[in-house]
């Protein structure tokens, strides 16, 4: 940390905050409700303040951790997470009075589009297998629980819910697959891929 | 800049050219500037100029055995909300592994088929 000798050479100005944290440059991308359940997703509820909140340039973790009125290990840990999705890079720098190191972060928010155009393409993958299963086989239905069971489940229990006892009735799934089938055109044609092309 | 902003300060030729590297879905440069009728050194300041603003994303590619660029739409333009089902985020972001069988999943698709009743 800055000591009263002046921050070591190449930490910059810790001061650069001045009582508020900037969130200019990410503030469209951060008023994107999937972006911001993206985030709360990824490092939950005690991280978000330091998620929804990203500094412009570096800040290090105590700055965050006073500036939010948080505690250090939140802060650090929603910081880490941000790291291993890309949202996030540090250097470190040492302190040549007192030998310590400072980890100097970053936000790298410009990564999300990339990180969620990732995501819609594994849902797409998973649509896709998905899809067979429920095309391929038939479901029984617990109306009470619920639940829902293959049909050689449902044969193995009797036809009786094994929770209630409740017989279990044939379930279509035709708007299921329907659904599922809408989704993944949608996605097929955002993405402008076919499975065939995506990677797994 | 934002990206919409950006796109009403489009000439008219960059305007064109993003339309059609969206309705491809990707092209590369020199097919580009082809469609469009114009110079390969226009159609290279075009598409140097989307790329500034963010609205495309451009690789280095080999072609009909030139050196050129694939020019795509930047992921910013994306419809991220086919990532939910109802008010439930896809189930797989934050999991090393997709699990197509996975309750959380069968949860979703449920939000999916039945969200509007």
């Amino acid at each position: 940390m800055a000591t009263a000798n002046g921050p070591p050479p190449g930490v910059g100005d810790f001061n650069r905050l001045g009582g508020e944290i900037s969130m200019m440059a990410f503030d469209e991308l951060l008023n994107d409700p999937v972006i911001q359940k993206y985030l709360h997703e990824l490092v939950g509820p005690k991280g978000m303040p330091v998620a929804a909140a990203p500094a412009e340039g570096e800040v290090t973790d105590e700055e965050l951790a006073e500036e939010l009125g948080l505690e250090l290990n939140d802060v650090r840990r929603a910081l880490f997470i941000l790291y291993e999705n890309d949202l996030a890079t540090y250097r470190r720098v040492r302190d040549e009075d007192s030998g310590w190191l400072t980890y100097l972060w970053t936000f790298e928010y410009d990564n999300i589009p990339q990180n969620l155009a990732e995501e819609m393409e594994r849902l797409m993958q998973a649509l896709d297998r998905r899809e067979e299963y429920e095309r391929e086989n038939e479901f029984y239905l617990c109306e009470v629980c619920s639940l829902r069971f293959e049909f050689g489940e449902a044969m193995d229990f009797g036809f009786e819910c094994p929770e209630c006892g409740s017989p279990l009735e044939a379930m279509e799934n035709d708007r299921l697959l329907d659904a599922m089938q809408d989704r993944l055109d949608e996605l097929e044609d955002e993405l402008n891929a076919d499975l065939g092309t995506i990677s797994a | 800049m934002s990206a919409t902003e950006a796109e009403a300060d489009l000439s008219e030729e960059e305007y064109a050219a993003l339309e059609l590297v969206r309705e491809t879905g990707g092209l590369h440069q020199s097919d580009l500037w082809k469609e469009l009728g114009v110079s390969s050194r226009q159609g290279s300041r075009i598409a140097e100029s989307l790329t500034e603003f963010g609205l495309v994303k451009r690789s280095e590619a080999v072609y009909k055995g030139h050196t050129t660029y694939f020019i795509e739409p930047a992921a910013r333009d994306l419809e991220f909300s086919l990532l939910m089902a109802s008010d439930m985020l896809s189930p797989f972001i934050g999991e090393e592994e997709i699990d197509p069988n996975s309750d959380a999943f069968s949860q979703w698709l449920m939000n999916l088929a039945y969200e509007d009743y």
